[in-house]
């Protein structure tokens, strides 16, 4: 009953790669950029460090942060030759942006990006509208200048200077991490005369999966542009200047608005309880006329009645074209004399989709209507859309308004004391892996978790705010929250068990005999929460902590009555790539680290790679993501 | 405080003096008996009560289905003093039920029941210990309620049953001791007690017995209160999936349960079809059924839905030792729907309990759910709403009942005897009134045992009274009915009976269940009176307006609106559980059409309710005529286009 946004529609078709195969893509540049198989960024090591060893190398002039090549033997940045990334090593003399070769206007783009610790860069819409890219892990209060952030420029006439705009929030990953990025772009307008008419927008900007910009314009360049000025189109450019950044996975959709307009709309409306269209076009219609748009505001009756709507569409250029028609009751949808749409039930309340392959002309079209239950109003909506036109809207306002009853989300923060929470909790966002006995733990630091119960795990960590819990308690509800930030889901089984062999899998679930929640206790000092179970006899105690400035978790299993049977594993992690990093910590898929307290062995159990640990008394281990 | 009591003596004079003229004038409402107190609360603090426990220093202790647990300090507004909260809990996951018991408090959370200990002294609890944990797929239905603990010590717990995917309908149990009650021993252990629920919201416990209320849905005809004893099956098949488990003290399997008796999923055109209401069917009935499946367990007493309650909630018994009034040792029942309080007593008949259910007070601002006592003999009133819709239509609270000393004209108590029903008043009758047939109304009626939402009454008989026998005392009258049907509800009305200061009964029809006539001496012939006067009380006035072509005014259709429970859900011009009628009539049915959807209602076409309702063939036709004409002339806009 909402309409349907642009980048809803859009995610229907597949973005268009651009091949990191090669650096076809691109403008030539001195160097710094190239293509690669694989790297791996030492979190330990911050590209500045680096300056105090190597000569000092000078490039005052700029404006944002230094940096200089990166050195020997400290190496933040390594990789192995192949293909599909696309890096940028930068040093005083190759620090080339990389421009494509390609211009666009209205774009949706996403990627992914990997910075070293320190590093700075950023992606040009246009090669003019910067997004900010830069090693913000940690930052609680991030700025225009953190990663995501529109960047400011540098002008001083006051006409022309544009301030920038922080991002919502800070979903930001510790340096070395993949992390994802997804802009949808539209360009400025002009008219005739080439005056700007609309200012260019950032329709949405995710980061890691959070919205970090929400239809914001941009009525100006920001710092660094390719050229200081606006226009049409534009090429992406990456900054190339400031540190090493790695980017993978780059795709993009070009869009543009859709040309397709409907004509010499007229309608028909009729009066009674019609079970389908045949008798329309038999009856005396109770009136007619012609309207410029369609609508529904041309039916009289609230109920009961039938409305026959025809018209021409006119089709720019030759193209599959989909057609959104929503509408209140049965409908029939002919267009140059097919048959497209047919629901005669004019008690239903429907979006039919349909796609037809054109040729640039103009096509007749029909749309027959009828509805006879009294709960929904008269609607309707026909929007035609390409994969690369955003849907127009061929109705009046009116004849499809959004909802008057919108929800108001139910946010829960955290005050001065940590906030437990007890809710289902979809693993991954997906309901079939639903955990049924978690809790989310809210901590003031603004560093998150959810523990599942039912298995003594550590399930989801994530900074920024705590939870959503709209979903559980708006109307009946549905028992869960989701959390708000980037969450970095773990794994789901049963962390803790005895294992036969260093290469049996862990349990999902232990029986009920063999496992047993026994809650949890609040520690007096922090307000913290300490989790209790007994697995097969032993009483495990696990405590959770922010740890690190709270940019990560620490987890301590202890238990209580060790004694001395052996086999005992527990796992930390898991995933289809654990690399050892120089620090002694883990990379699991690059997605997030972990650092044991005790020495961990990776090994691969039904195809995928696990890291665990045996239990010789106490587990302790850090999640850095 | 010389103000304050200057008040007071002057409203009491005031209402002294108003009861003595409103009882003459036979214009006695609740109110004058039991008054609702509405408990304030702080402008944050959001009372959508899920548990009420009262602790031995008297605080009220609210749990909440935001997940908190509150204490509140000075609960009854003593003194004029506002009450004090203190979040005792939090974060607990959608809480349906509190207890307290030796200095803990008890929850059960949706998956789990867990102990609220405060170990250091500060008044918050600073331990949640799982006594124990039960799996749950994730569906929003699988709430769970309780605990209610036992003499012993163990906790009672019981658990709504899921729904299907594509079968939205269909209870289904995804999950061990779905639609189950659990027993949970202080150790932690699980014994299976009985299934058979579907949506177990309501647990009493009553000198150590367990009993449960359900509420209408699929396989669950009405609303009623049953006796759950160890190895009950009280209906919905659901829970029948785990009766294999080693320690199930339920042995009926599912296999065996639809042999017997036809679930009706049937797919068309590939998909599931809703079961509907069959009107022309010789339908099961649960006592048929139990002849079958001899553990199925039938409901003590029926709370006939629409009329005592849509949502049946909390089952708590008077131990006030008189200080809420003459209804000592009887049981109340709270409705979320209904907003309202229902009064049940019950009695042995050959080795059952059995027995008979009133309406008691309503006018709650939001749904009833939970309800305790407090020191002072008050009942504490949990109320929410949200997501449920309920006549109250505020969306949640706390309230509290407070006896006002009166005794109101009530039947205490209903009795099956051998012939009739044995009815005892709080006051004493007026035996002309009460020696006259005339004044007692009355029919029997059942519900069907069937897969379908709801369940229409049917077999619907008038009660023939014989003849009346008043005691010497005028607090007894026993009534001879010689057309007793067994398992049938009996609905007995006093339109004509009068206290001797002439105060009609002021909720004069009472529902028995009688499940069992026991045996014993019948009455003799010439102890009864048979006296039958013409005038007492003439139907209503509904006939006399029925060759009318004008629609009916609301004066005369209102009995019909009371008569057929249509009210218990529908309001003239408020949204309550259903549609106003104002918004009904906005749809312009045609009248034979809003006949149709009274006997086979399509919830869908109202989608903004939560509640779907039940179908209500039994409605007559010309009665459901004149209520369609009656809420079409409700619609003042224009007639509909030429």
């Amino acid at each position: 009953m909402v309409l349907l946004s642009a980048c809803a529609y859009a995610q229907e078709t597949p973005l268009k790669v651009i091949s990191l195969d090669d650096l076809s893509f691109f403008k030539p540049q001195t160097g710094n950029w190239q293509i690669v198989g694989d790297v791996t960024m030492n979190p330990g090591i911050d590209i500045h460090q680096q300056v105090i060893k190597a000569p000092a190398g000078a490039d005052k002039k700029n404006k944002k942060s230094k940096t200089v090549p990166v050195a020997e033997p400290l190496k933040a940045v390594t990789f192995v030759a192949g293909k599909g990334i696309l890096l940028n090593i930068n040093d005083e003399v190759k620090k080339d942006h990389i421009i494509t070769t390609f211009e666009h206007g209205d774009i949706e783009l996403e990627l992914e990006v990997m910075l070293p610790k320190g590093s700075n860069s950023g992606i040009y819409l246009q090669g003019r509208y910067e997004v900010q890219l830069l090693d913000s892990w940690g930052v609680k209060n991030p700025k225009y200048s953190d990663i995501g952030g529109i960047y400011r420029n540098w002008e001083t006439d006051p006409a022309k200077i544009y301030m920038g705009k922080a991002p919502l929030s800070n979903p930001a990953k510790a340096p070395g991490l993949w992390q994802t990025l997804k802009i949808s772009f539209q360009a400025p307008r002009f008219d005739a005369a080439g005056k700007k008419i609309a200012n260019a927008r950032f329709e949405y900007v995710e980061l890691n999966g959070v919205r970090i910009h929400d239809n914001v314009e941009v009525p100006l360049p920001t710092g660094g542009p390719v050229e200081n000025n606006e226009k049409p189109t534009g090429p992406i450019m990456i900054q190339g200047d400031h540190g090493p950044v790695a980017i993978r996975n780059f795709r993009y959709r070009l869009m543009e608005e859709s040309k397709v307009t409907a004509s010499e709309i007229t309608y028909k409306t009729y009066s009674g309880e019609f079970q389908d269209v045949s008798s329309l076009s038999t009856l005396k219609p109770v009136k007619t006329g012609t309207t410029p748009q369609l609508t529904a505001e041309i039916i009289d009756d609230e109920n009961n009645y039938g409305v026959v709507y025809s018209g021409s569409i006119t089709i720019p250029v030759d193209d599959t074209y989909q057609f959104v028609l929503a509408t209140t009751g049965g409908t029939v949808m002919k267009l140059n004399g097919e048959t497209i749409i047919d629901l005669q039930r004019g008690d239903v309340w429907r979006t039919h989709k349909v796609s037809r392959k054109l040729s640039a002309g103009t096509y007749p079209f029909e749309i027959l209507n009828f509805k006879t239950a009294s709960w929904m109003p008269p609607r309707l909506r026909l929007a035609v859309s390409t994969p690369s036109t955003y849907p127009k809207e061929l109705q009046a306002f009116n004849s499809y308004p959004p909802s008057d009853n919108p929800t108001s989300p139910i946010l829960i923060g955290v005050g001065n004391e940590p906030r437990l929470l007890r809710a289902f909790v979809d693993f991954k966002g997906d309901r079939n892996q639903r955990l049924t006995h978690s809790i989310g733990v809210g901590d003031p630091s603004g560093t998150h978790y959810v523990y599942d119960m039912e298995t003594g795990n550590l399930a989801c960590v994530w900074r920024g705010q705590f939870v959503d819990a709209t979903p559980m308690w708006h109307d009946r509800g549905d028992g869960s929250f989701k959390p708000r930030g980037a969450a970095q889901f773990t794994f789901m089984n049963q962390p803790l068990a005895f294992l036969s062999s260093p290469i049996q899998a862990f349990p999902a679930m232990s029986k009920e005999s063999e496992f047993r929640t026994k809650g949890y206790a609040i520690e007096e000092s922090t307000g913290r929460p300490v989790f209790k179970y007994v697995y097969q006899g032993l009483e495990v105690e696990d405590k959770i902590y922010p740890d690190d400035q709270d940019r990560s978790i620490t987890h301590e299993v202890v238990i209580k009555n060790r004694g001395t049977k052996t086999g005992l594993y527990y796992k930390l992690a898991e995933g289809s790539s654990i690399i050892t990093l120089p620090d002694g910590s883990y990379a699991i898929d690059k997605q997030f680290y972990i650092k044991s307290g005790t020495p961990a062995t990776v090994r691969e159990v039904n195809g995928k790679k696990e890291l665990v640990v045996v239990v010789e008394s106490n587990v302790k281990y850090t999640i850095i993501w | 405080m010389v103000m304050n009591k200057r008040i007071k003596n002057f409203i009491a004079v005031v209402v002294f003096q108003s009861i003595f003229s409103l009882a003459v004038a036979q214009g006695v409402t609740e109110d004058d008996y039991y008054r609702i107190v509405t408990i304030p609360a702080p402008e944050n603090v959001l009372l959508e009560v899920g548990g009420v426990a009262t602790l031995p220093d008297g605080r009220i202790a609210l749990c909440t289905r935001r997940g908190d647990v509150w204490v509140i300090e000075n609960p009854g507004n003593e003194n004029n003093h506002t009450p004090t909260y203190t979040l005792f809990a939090s974060g607990l996951h959608e809480p349906l039920g509190l207890a307290y018991k030796d200095g803990s408090l008890y929850a059960a959370q949706r998956g789990e029941l867990t102990k609220l200990s405060d170990t250091n002294g500060d008044g918050k609890a600073d331990v949640y210990e799982t006594v124990y944990a039960w799996p749950i797929s994730g569906h929003y239905h699988e709430y769970s309620f309780g605990p209610k603990i036992d003499p012993a010590g163990n906790f009672f717990v019981s658990g709504n049953v899921a729904f299907g995917d594509e079968e939205w309908w269909r209870g289904e149990s995804k999950r061990p001791m779905r639609g189950w009650v659990m027993k949970i021993h202080p150790d932690g252990t699980l014994e299976p007690w009985a299934t058979g629920m579907r949506s177990p919201c309501g647990l009493g416990m009553i000198d150590g017995e367990l009993f449960y209320d359900d509420n209408q849905g699929d396989w669950m005809g009405s609303g009623g209160i049953w006796h759950v004893k160890k190895g009950s099956f009280t209906g919905h098949p659901a829970g029948l999936k785990w009766t294999g488990v080693p320690n199930s003290p339920v042995k009926l399997t599912e296999e065996q349960f639809l042999a017997k008796i036809d679930e009706r999923k049937v797919k068309k055109n590939g998909q599931y079809v809703k079961p509907e209401n069959i009107v022309d069917e010789k339908p099961n009935f649960l006592y048929t059924m139990k002849k079958e499946f001899p553990e199925l367990t039938l409901p003590s007493v029926w709370l006939p839905h629409g009329i005592l309650g849509i949502s049946n909630s909390e089952i708590i018994r008077d131990e006030t030792a008189g200080k809420f009034g003459p209804f000592v040792g009887q049981i109340f029942v709270g409705d979320q729907g209904q907003s309202k309080i229902m009064r049940v007593v019950m009695e042995e008949v050959k080795g059952e309990l059995q027995g008979v259910a009133f309406d008691f007070k309503s006018g709650f601002q939001s749904g009833v759910l939970r309800m305790n006592w407090g020191h002072d003999g008050s009942l504490f009133v949990g109320e929410t709403n949200r997501g449920w819709g309920s006549a109250g239509t505020t969306n949640s609270g706390l309230q509290m009942l407070k006896w006002t000393g009166k005794v109101p004209m009530e039947m205490k108590t209903v009795r099956a005897m051998p012939d009739g029903f044995e009815i005892e008043f709080t006051r004493p009758v007026e035996k002309s009134k009460a020696e006259d047939l005339a004044s007692y109304a009355g029919r029997s009626f059942i519900y069907k045992y069937h897969p379908v939402y709801g369940s229409p009454t049917v077999n619907e008989e008038k009660l023939n009274f014989k003849g009346v026998k008043v005691s010497a005392d005028g607090m007894k009258v026993r009534i001879v009915i010689d057309n007793l049907r067994q398992y049938y509800l009996h609905e007995i009305s006093l339109p004509g009976i009068r206290s001797t200061d002439g105060s009609s009964v002021l909720h004069p029809t009472a529902y028995y269940t009688l499940n069992n006539i026991p045996d014993g001496v019948k009455l003799l012939p010439s102890e009864l009176s048979t006296k039958r006067s013409v005038s007492a009380i003439k139907a209503t006035p509904v006939k006399t307006t029925a060759t009318k072509s004008k629609a009916p005014t609301y004066a005369e259709i209102e009995p019909l609106l009371v008569k057929n429970t249509c009210t218990a859900c529908h309001n003239v011009s408020k949204r309550q559980v259903g549609p106003a009628f104002t918004d009904i009539a906005k749809r312009k049915y045609a009248n034979e059409r809003i006949v149709q959807l009274i006997y086979n209602p399509e919830p869908k076409n109202w989608p903004e309710h939560e509640t779907p309702m039940a179908p209500m063939p039994q409605v007559p036709r010309g009665e459901a005529l004149k209520i369609a004409a009656w809420i079409n002339s409700l619609n003042k806009e224009a007639a509909p286009n030429p």
